[in-house]
């Protein structure tokens, strides 16, 4: 299959790959980051034994899955210039910068204080601990926020200037305000709520529905991740919805699937650039466009109809059947962002940086062979991770708060 | 301005980083059985997440402020940079997942990952920085320039893993090098990493592949404002963890 590909649909496949692998991963550290986040202050105002040992639990699944977030993140952020040395030339003065804010204003602080929150767990002041998970999530929160101020650059250009054949920053504040932006922003964070949530409470509902010896603790997370996922859902959808109003119109034409408009649409695109094909692919466009919508009414109604079950105790007890459905329900929420960014993404092409670059002139002059050999490389590396990490992930939520090592204390030897 | 500050990040990531990469080649040296290993873990475990990021951070420098050197400096060593990836990627998991499950088979396999992630990222290293030092490079030549790199940041780990741990451990990371001032020789490793990153930068057409001037005047004031602030989180970090390992860590 991949011998009959060009270098710039494995190029575009390898990123395809990488960007949705990292986003599987990162999705989930944006909520549950938050969540551990707020358990660990109740736990720390109110010295609770359980909060803490809610605290350690999510926690520690945070940190198996944050692990693969980042490896995969380094592929990401290299990728640009490996494969794409084309949008790097031509569009890197003003890319660039919030690439480079990326990295410097939130992921290196995020990594720093993790390792602290991680390894200091004893070692530190509980108020001093409890910032460091903040300032985690925080940074976390920055961190989305820079990329997708990069991605909406590439999704509708501003603040830029052409000089020749590469952009000039002209007003970093355009940039920085970009609809596109903002609003795929407020989207991926209520998107990565509703991962969270979903996780929680179908983690919890396991052990509920296995009557392991954790009632309480897992009662309690329940409601957390009822609590979450039912809210963070509808907010998603509200940005999702002004979302339409910042997209471009093959994206639309595209998703709408009328002949008459998607012809208008080409049209009018080939008058003002040239001739050309410049539409989406609109099966994919509109199938998965029409994926994410439909999990998104299934998600909508499951998480209202949990949140009406989860104010009865009894229900949250013994109602076995909704605590299988929960569990069963984990996957949705990623397979709908994993949809999501593919009707964003595939809906931009043919473009690059949408209007300016095309994808086939941002790519790097690379032999086809590297290509391939670099794409196998990744695959074969995370194929072989994810599914290792998935398994870890499920085994320890099945094994519960008492198999924790995170905040373990470990026999202490004196210093000399 | 823009140069020192890619200097700083990239010498930064090499001397700070370049502990943890020598300490994984060496780890069936240092440490002969899993618990051994998993204490010479600890001597690089708080800090591998925080030193690792200091690249990260250098390839933002460079996307943002050398746009047009990041397209060809990675595209020009293609291969070299995959493997470094997937090198790295390697290492980190196998830092990750060693302790995830209780067996002797699934510690040996991430073990075994993390030596052969640090190797290749050392020997990928190696590739690169002497290929920007020496121009062309090829054959036996290259392949010793490679091999001298790596050797550099075994050595570095060596002097670092001495530094952090104690007992046997120790005097199993001093015997090579034969010193009996560990700082000292921390010194040294540290100060030749610094003086190849140095070399590979004045190599490089840096001042030739800027950035525009308004993306500059931008990022760069910026940027050095940030700095300190990085500075003393990491410095948390290292003053958290400055004493000798005491016994087991997370990992």
């Amino acid at each position: 299959m991949l011998g009959g590909m060009n270098v710039v649909e494995l190029a575009r496949l390898q990123f395809a790959l990488t960007a949705g692998a990292h986003f599987l991963f990162v999705a989930l550290t944006l909520g549950l980051a938050t969540l551990v986040a707020v358990i660990q202050t109740r736990a720390t105002l109110s010295r609770s034994p359980e909060h803490l040992r809610m605290t350690r639990f999510w926690g520690q699944l945070y940190i198996i899955n944050y692990a693969m977030g980042i490896v995969t993140g380094l592929v990401m952020e290299f990728q640009f210039g490996l494969s794409w040395s084309g949008l790097t030339h031509f569009a890197g003065n003003v890319f660039g910068a919030s690439l480079a804010l990326e990295t410097l204003v939130a992921f290196f602080v995020e990594a720093t204080f993790l390792g602290l929150w991680i390894f200091g767990w004893d070692r530190l002041n509980r108020w001093a601990h409890l910032s460091l998970i903040w300032v985690v999530t925080l940074t976390a929160y920055a961190s989305a926020f820079w990329i997708l101020i990069s991605n909406g650059f590439l999704q509708n250009p501003v603040g830029y200037e052409l000089a020749g054949d590469t952009l000039r920053l002209v007003d970093f504040g355009a940039i920085v305000g970009n609809p596109a932006a903002l609003v795929a922003f407020g989207h991926v964070l209520g998107g990565g709520l509703v991962v969270g949530g979903f996780f929680m409470a179908g983690v919890s509902a396991y052990h509920l529905r296995r009557r392991t010896a954790e009632q309480v603790f897992f009662r309690k997370s329940l409601r957390v991740g009822v609590g979450v996922a039912l809210p963070a859902t509808l907010l998603t959808a509200a940005f999702g919805g002004l979302g339409f109003e910042t997209m471009q119109p093959a994206k639309l034409a595209a998703w709408s699937g009328d002949a008459a408009e998607i012809a208008r649409v080409q049209a009018e695109m080939a008058a003002r650039y040239g001739p050309g094909d410049y539409l989406p692919p609109v099966g994919w466009v509109s199938g998965s466009g029409m994926t994410m919508m439909t999990l998104f009414a299934l998600m909508l109604f499951f998480s209202a109809a949990s949140f009406l079950l989860m104010l009865f105790k009894p229900l949250v007890r013994g109602f076995r059947l909704w605590h299988w459905l929960l569990t069963a329900m984990i996957p949705v929420p990623f397979v709908t962002m994993i949809s999501g960014w593919i009707f964003r993404e595939m809906g931009r092409q043919p473009w690059a940086v949408y209007g300016l670059l095309k994808t086939s002139d941002a790519l790097s002059p690379i032999s086809e062979g590297q290509m391939l050999t670099s794409l196998i490389v990744f695959c074969a590396v995370f194929g072989v991770l994810i599914v290792v990490n998935y398994w870890l992930l499920a085994r320890q939520a099945r094994r519960g708060p008492d198999e924790v090592a995170l905040g373990d204390r470990l026999e202490l030897v004196p210093t000399f | 301005m823009e140069i020192f500050i890619l200097g700083f990040f990239t010498i930064g990531y090499l001397v700070l980083a370049g502990a943890d990469i020598g300490v994984g080649m060496l780890l069936p040296y240092l440490g002969r059985s899993a618990d051994e290993r998993r204490e010479v873990i600890t001597s690089i475990a708080p800090f591998f997440l925080g030193n690792e990021v200091w690249l990260v951070a250098a390839a933002g420098v460079l996307a943002g402020l050398f746009p047009e050197l990041e397209g060809t400096l990675l595209t020009g060593n293609y291969l070299a940079v995959v493997a470094l990836l997937a090198g790295w990627v390697v290492r980190d998991m196998g830092l990750w997942l060693r302790g995830r499950v209780d067996g002797p088979h699934w510690r040996l396999c991430w073990d075994g990952a993390i030596v052969a992630g640090s190797w290749t990222l050392a020997l990928s290293w190696g590739a690169i920085l002497s290929g920007i030092l020496v121009e062309p490079l090829t054959g036996l030549v290259a392949a010793l320039a490679t091999v001298a790199v790596a050797a550099l940041f075994a050595t570095h780990g060596l002097s670092f893993a001495g530094l952090r741990l104690r007992g046997e451990l120790r005097a199993r990371a001093v015997r090579p090098t034969g010193a009996a001032d560990e700082r000292g020789t921390y010194a040294l490793t540290a100060a030749a990493l610094a003086a190849l990153g140095v070399l590979a930068g004045i190599r490089l057409p840096l001042a030739a592949s800027a950035a525009d001037a308004g993306t500059l005047a931008l990022l760069v004031p910026v940027i050095l404002v940030l700095i300190p602030f990085l500075v003393l989180s990491q410095a948390w970090v290292w003053w958290t963890f400055r004493h000798r390992v005491s016994g087991p860590s997370y990992l």
